[in-house]
C-alpha cells in the first residue's frame, strides 16, 4: 500500500508531456512533493504496452540512466522542483486521444509508488 | 485564556507569543513525577509549550470503559505542565500515530462491525457513522479533562490524514465536535504531506517536517533534504494566508525500528547540527510556532509499541529516554534563550540577490525590534567563507547555521552586524547584559566603533554606553554555554541543568556562579555525595530460575479458556495482549498443519516443540506474510488425540500511517491436512502475568528472577538500566515489579540496555525475565536451568545528579 495518496502522486506528472516517439514514448515528471530518491523503476505501462526497466531511460540533471541501473544501491536524487524525462523505447504504444499511463517506481521511504494518469499525445 | 492569531503569530491574552514547543508522551514517560521532571527540564531549556498526544488506546480497554487513574491520570500530567509554566498543545487524535499500538485507536474499535477506522481503507475514503459515534465517546471523555486547563492554547484534530479523494466531511465533523464540546482555542491539523491539506477545515494550517527519515541516508551529503523546509513559507502562505506558520512536528530526532541501526547511530548521525539547522531555517521562513518532535524520549513499556518499534523510543531527542539532557538539548536551549531574549513574532522576508554553492541565506526584517536578521547556513563539508550581500564576509564551519543581527538597537549601542551569535539577554530599563557565543571566526561590528573579534575566553566582556544607558557584552564558549542557564532575570553558570524553582543539578563538585543586573556575580559551592562508584555496572545475583509455561504441559487444564470459532486472529478473539495461547486436540490421522501468525510463534504438540518461528520480516517496508506448513508423523502425533499448543507473540498492531490499523495479528490462518474442523480454546498473557505460579515440566519459557535495592533521595535524580550485553538467550520479556518494561530480541541488535522506569522502581525490587527459547537451545531440563542460573544481567546507572536549592 502506498504511503502517499494517489492524488498527490499524480501531481508529479507534467500534464500534456506525453510525446509519441519513433518506436516508443516519453513523459516528463516534476517533483512537486518534496526532496527524495528514486530507488527503482519497476515498469511503465502505456495503454496495454508494458515497458520493462531495460526499455526505460530516465534523463534528469544531465544524467541518463536505464531503469535497470536504478536500484537501492544506485538511487537517483530527485530534488523538490527537479524535472526528469522518462523515455520508453522498443514498442509502439501511444494512441490517438486519451492514453492511460502507469509508472511504478520505488522510493526508499515510501516503498512502491504507483503513478496512474491519463494524457493526450 | 484568550488565544487569537494573525498571519504572524499566536496572540495570547493580547500579547504576541513565539511558541517554542517540544513533544512529550506521558504514556511513554509514565506518572506525574516523571512528567514533572521532564517538563521542568524543558522549561529550563527555554521551551514555553509542551505538545501532548492523548492516546485513546491507552485509556480504553473496552468500549465505554475509560481509565484515567494512576499512571494514566492525565489531569496530573496537565497540572504538572501548568505548574511548571508551560502552554499545552493538545492532540487527542482520535488517531495519533506516534508509533503506538494501532496508532492510538482502541482495540475494541478495530473489530467492531461497520466501523472503518479513520474513515478510510488504504487511501480510499469510506465514511463510517459508527466510527464517528465512537469518536464522540472518546471526545466526551478527554475533552472535559483538557478543558479544565486554561494553558491549552492549540487543539489538533486527526493526524497526518489524507485520502485519495480528500472529502472534507470527516474533518469538518471533527472540528464541529470539538467546538460543540467547548474547546475555544484555535484548531489545527498536522499535514504530513506539506501540501496544504485540510487548510480550509481548520483555523491554523500546520505541517510536519522530517528531512531525515532513513538512517542510511547521509543528510549532510544529501543536503537537498532541506528543500521543503527552505521553501516552507510559500507552502504556508499558499495553504492559508491568514494563519501563522506552524510546524506542528519539526524533526528533533527520529525513531528506530526492529530492523534499524540503533539509537546510538541516529544520535551520532544527527549530532546537534541537525536540530540547529532545522530550527534556524524554520525561523528564516517566518515560522513562529514550532514543536520539536520529540523533545523527550520515552519507553514502550507494556504493549504500547506498534509492530515497527522496539522498547526504547529514545528518539535521539534533546532529553533522552532516561531523562538525561543530550547535545540537542543544549542546542535547543541556545535557540530558545535567543528567542526569549528577542521577540521574532513579526517579521517579513526581504528580497536579496545571493548565490553561493551549498550556502543558504535569508534575511528577514523584524517589525518589533526594527532590525534585520540574517540567516546563513553552510552545507559544505569544509569551513567556507561567505560574502554577504551587506558587504561583510563571514566564515562558517561545516554544517553550521547562524542567526546574525543587522542594525540591532540595544540600550547602550547599535550592532551593525554580528556573526558572533547571541546566546541570551537580561535587561532592565537602564542596563542590559547580552551574552554572546565566543567564536574564533566571528566578529562584532558596533556602530561608531571598530570591528571587535569574538575570539574570546569565557566571561571576557566589554560595555557600551549611550544616553546614560548601558549594554554589557559577555562571551561564553560553547562548553560554558551548555552549562549556562537563564532563569527569569538571572543567569546561572556551571550547572549540568537547573529546575524552574532555581535548584541546580550537578554530577560532581562544582562552583556555581550566579549573575543578575542588581547583585552582579555571586558563587556557591555544591559538594555532591559520593556516588561515582554507583556508576559502575553490577552483575545481578540470580535468585531463582523457574520454568513458567504450564500451558504447554500435557494435561494442562484449559477447560475454562475461551472457545473460539473459525476466526483465530487476535481481533476476532478479542485478545489484544502481546501473548496469546491457542490450545486444542488433534487426531493422529493428520499429515500436516499449515499456519500463519504475527509476529513470533511456536507450535508444541504433546508438550514438545515442533516449530519456533520468527515471522516478523519487512521487505520494501511491507510486512511479509508467511505461511508455513509443518509435516506431522507418528513420532509427533503419538496418541489418538494429541495436544496442540500454539503461542503467538504479537509485537503490536500497525500504527496506521501507511497500513491499516486492523491488519490481523495472532494466529491469522490455521488449517489441517486432511482438513478437519478445529476448535481452539484461547487465553492471553503469560502464566506469570495471570498469576498462575505453578512450575511447568517444559523449559520453553523460563523465568529468571533477581532482586535489587534502590536508594531514593529527594535531592538526587538517577536513571538506572539493566544490561543484556552478555546475555546469551535469543528472546526475553522483562518485568519490573510485575510490570512489563521491555522486549529483548537478540537477533536485531538494536537494544541491549533497558531503562528501569523510575515510576515503577521501589526501594526493594523484583526483576523477572521470561526467556522464550528454541528447543535445540534448552538441552536437558537440568542443564538449561543451570545455564540460566549463570546468565549475566547487569544493573547500571546512566546518570546521577544531585540537586541543590
Amino acid at each position: 500500500m502506498a504511503i502517499v495518496p494517489e492524488f498527490l502522486i499524480k501531481r508529479i506528472y507534467q500534464k500534456g508531456s506525453l510525446k509519441k516517439l519513433e518506436n516508443g514514448a516519453s513523459v516528463v515528471l516534476k517533483n512537486v512533493l518534496g526532496p527524495g530518491f528514486i530507488s527503482g523503476f519497476n515498469y511503465v505501462k502505456i495503454n496495454e504496452v508494458v515497458f520493462e526497466p531495460k526499455d526505460v531511460k530516465f534523463i534528469t540533471n544531465g544524467q541518463e540512466l536505464l531503469g535497470t541501473e536504478v536500484s537501492e544501491d544506485n538511487q537517483i536524487a530527485f530534488r523538490l522542483g527537479q524535472s526528469g524525462t522518462l523515455v520508453m523505447t522498443g514498442q509502439e504504444c501511444v494512441a490517438e486521444g486519451v492514453n492511460k499511463i502507469i509508472i511504478e517506481a520505488m522510493n526508499p521511504e515510501a516503498g512502491k509508488v504507483i503513478l496512474s494518469v491519463e494524457d493526450n499525445a | 485564556m484568550e488565544v487569537l492569531y494573525d498571519k504572524y503569530s499566536l496572540i495570547i491574552d493580547g500579547k504576541r507569543v513565539f511558541i517554542r514547543s517540544g513533544a512529550f508522551h506521558y504514556f511513554r514517560t509514565p506518572g506525574e513525577n516523571m512528567a514533572r521532571d521532564r517538563f521542568q527540564k524543558m522549561k529550563a531549556a527555554g521551551y514555553n509549550a509542551v505538545d501532548i498526544y492523548f492516546n485513546w488506546n491507552y485509556h480504553s480497554i473496552r468500549r465505554g470503559e475509560y481509565d484515567f487513574s494512576g499512571v494514566k491520570d492525565v489531569r496530573k500530567v496537565l497540572k504538572a505542565a501548568q505548574d511548571v509554566g508551560l502552554f499545552v498543545i493538545a492532540r487527542p487524535g482520535p488517531f495519533i500515530n506516534a508509533e503506538v499500538n494501532a496508532g492510538g485507536l482502541p482495540f475494541w474499535l478495530l473489530r467492531m462491525e461497520d466501523v472503518v477506522p479513520r474513515n478510510r481503507i488504504g487511501t480510499e475514503y469510506k465514511y463510517s457513522e459508527k466510527y464517528m459515534e465512537c469518536i464522540a465517546e472518546w471526545y466526551d471523555q478527554i475533552i472535559p479533562i483538557i478543558k479544565e486547563f486554561d494553558n491549552v492554547i492549540l487543539f489538533q484534530i486527526e493526524n497526518e490524514y489524507a485520502t485519495d479523494t480528500m472529502e472534507e466531511d470527516y474533518m469538518r465533523q471533527l472540528y464541529n465536535m470539538v467546538r460543540e464540546r467547548g474547546i475555544t482555542c484555535p484548531i489545527f491539523h498536522n499535514d504530513a504531506y506539506f501540501a496544504g491539506l485540510w487548510a480550509d477545515c481548520v483555523d491554523i494550517y500546520a505541517l510536519d517536517l522530517y528531512p531525515y527519515i532513513n538512517p542510511n541516508q547521509n543528510w549532510k551529503q544529501d543536503n537537498f533534504c532541506f528543500d521543503t523546509l527552505d521553501n516552507v513559507e510559500d507552502i504556508f502562505r499558499c495553504a492559508k494566508e491568514n494563519s501563522p506558520p506552524f510546524i506542528a512536528e519539526m524533526q528533533a530526532g527520529w525513531f528506530d525500528k526492529w530492523d534499524g541501526s540503533g539509537y546510538k547511530h541516529i544520535r551520532e548521525a544527527l549530532g546537534d547540527e541537525h536540530i540547529n539547522i532545522m530550527t534556524k531555517t524554520a525561523l528564516s521562513q517566518g515560522v513562529t510556532l514550532f514543536n520539536h518532535y520529540m523533545a523527550v524520549g520515552g519507553t514502550n513499556w507494556g504493549d504500547l509499541a506498534c509492530d515497527e518499534v522496539y522498547t526504547s523510543y529514545e528518539f535521539a531527542a534533546p532529553i533522552d529516554e532516561f531523562g538525561v539532557p543530550q547535545k540537542p538539548y543544549f542546542k535547543s536551549k541556545e535557540l530558545n534563550y535567543f528567542l526569549e531574549s528577542f521577540d521574532l513574532t513579526q517579521t517579513e522576508p526581504k528580497d536579496i540577490d545571493f548565490y553561493q554553492e551549498n550556502i543558504y541565506l535569508k534575511v528577514r526584517h523584524d517589525l518589533i525590534n526594527n532590525c534585520d536578521w540574517l540567516f546563513v547556513r553552510n552545507m559544505n563539508s569544509e569551513v567556507t567563507e561567505v560574502n554577504l550581500p551587506c558587504g561583510k564576509t563571514i566564515i562558517l564551519k561545516p554544517y553550521d547555521m547562524k542567526i546574525c543581527p543587522i542594525n540591532l538597537n540595544l540600550l547602550g549601542c547599535e550592532i551593525e552586524f554580528s556573526d558572533a551569535e547571541i546566546f541570551a539577554r537580561i535587561r532592565n530599563e537602564e542596563e542590559e547584559t547580552v551574552f554572546l557565543m565566543a567564536d574564533s571566526f566571528a566578529n562584532i561590528y558596533i556602530k561608531d566603533c571598530e570591528k571587535l573579534s569574538a575570539n574570546r575566553k569565557n566571561y571576557d566582556n566589554f560595555s557600551m554606553t549611550k544616553n546614560g544607558k548601558k549594554t554589557q557584552f559577555v562571551f561564553l564558549t560553547k562548553e560554558l554555554a551548555d552549562k549556562t542557564w537563564k532563569l527569569d532575570d538571572k543567569i546561572i553558570f556551571n550547572a549540568d541543568y537547573i529546575l524552574p524553582n532555581g535548584a541546580v543539578a550537578v554530577e560532581k563538585n562544582t562552583e556555581i556562579a550566579y549573575y543578575d543586573l542588581q547583585y552582579k556575580y555571586s558563587t556557591k559551592v555544591c559538594l555532591v555525595d559520593e556516588f561515582r562508584e554507583v556508576l559502575k555496572e553490577k552483575i545481578l545475583p540470580i535468585a531463582g530460575v523457574d520454568y513458567c509455561s504450564p500451558e504447554i504441559d500435557i494435561d494442562y487444564d484449559y477447560s475454562n479458556w475461551k472457545k473460539i470459532g473459525n476466526k483465530t486472529d487476535s481481533l476476532s478473539c478479542e485478545l489484544y495482549d502481546e501473548f496469546v495461547w491457542y490450545k486444542t486436540k488433534i487426531p493422529n490421522t493428520l499429515t500436516e498443519i499449515t499456519l500463519s501468525a504475527r509476529h513470533l510463534f511456536a507450535v508444541y504438540i504433546n508438550g514438545k516443540e515442533i516449530l519456533n518461528r520468527n515471522s516478523y520480516k519487512l521487505e520494501k517496508l511491507q510486512d511479509v506474510p508467511e505461511t508455513i506448513s509443518v509435516p506431522l508423523n507418528n513420532n509427533i502425533l503419538t496418541n489418538d488425540l494429541n495436544e496442540l499448543t500454539i503461542l503467538v507473540q504479537n509485537l503490536g498492531f500497525d500504527k496506521g500511517f501507511s497500513g491499516d490499523t486492523n491488519n490481523p495479528r495472532g494466529l491469522v490462518e490455521f488449517k489441517t491436512t486432511p482438513e478437519i474442523p478445529v476448535e481452539f480454546s484461547v487465553c492471553e498473557k503469560l502464566a506469570l502475568e495471570r498469576r498462575d505460579w505453578r512450575e511447568s515440566d517444559n523449559p520453553y519459557l523460563t523465568k529468571i528472577t533477581a532482586h535489587f535495592d534502590i536508594e531514593f533521595k529527594d535531592n538526587v535524580f538517577f536513571a538506572h538500566y539493566i544490561s543484556f550485553e552478555d546475555f546469551r538467550c535469543r528472546r526475553a520479556t522483562i518485568y519490573l515489579n510485575g510490570i512489563k518494561i521491555g522486549r529483548y530480541i537478540k537477533r536485531t541488535h538494536v537494544q541491549d540496555k533497558f531503562y528501569l522506569i523510575n515510576e515503577f522502581l521501589k526501594p526493594h525490587n523484583t526483576l523477572e525475565i521470561v526467556v522464550w527459547e528454541k528447543d535445540r537451545n534448552t538441552k536437558s531440563l537440568w542443564g538449561f536451568k543451570f545455564d540460566m542460573k549463570n546468565v549475566k544481567i547487569k544493573l547500571g546507572t546512566f546518570k546521577k545528579y544531585q540537586l541543590f536549592k
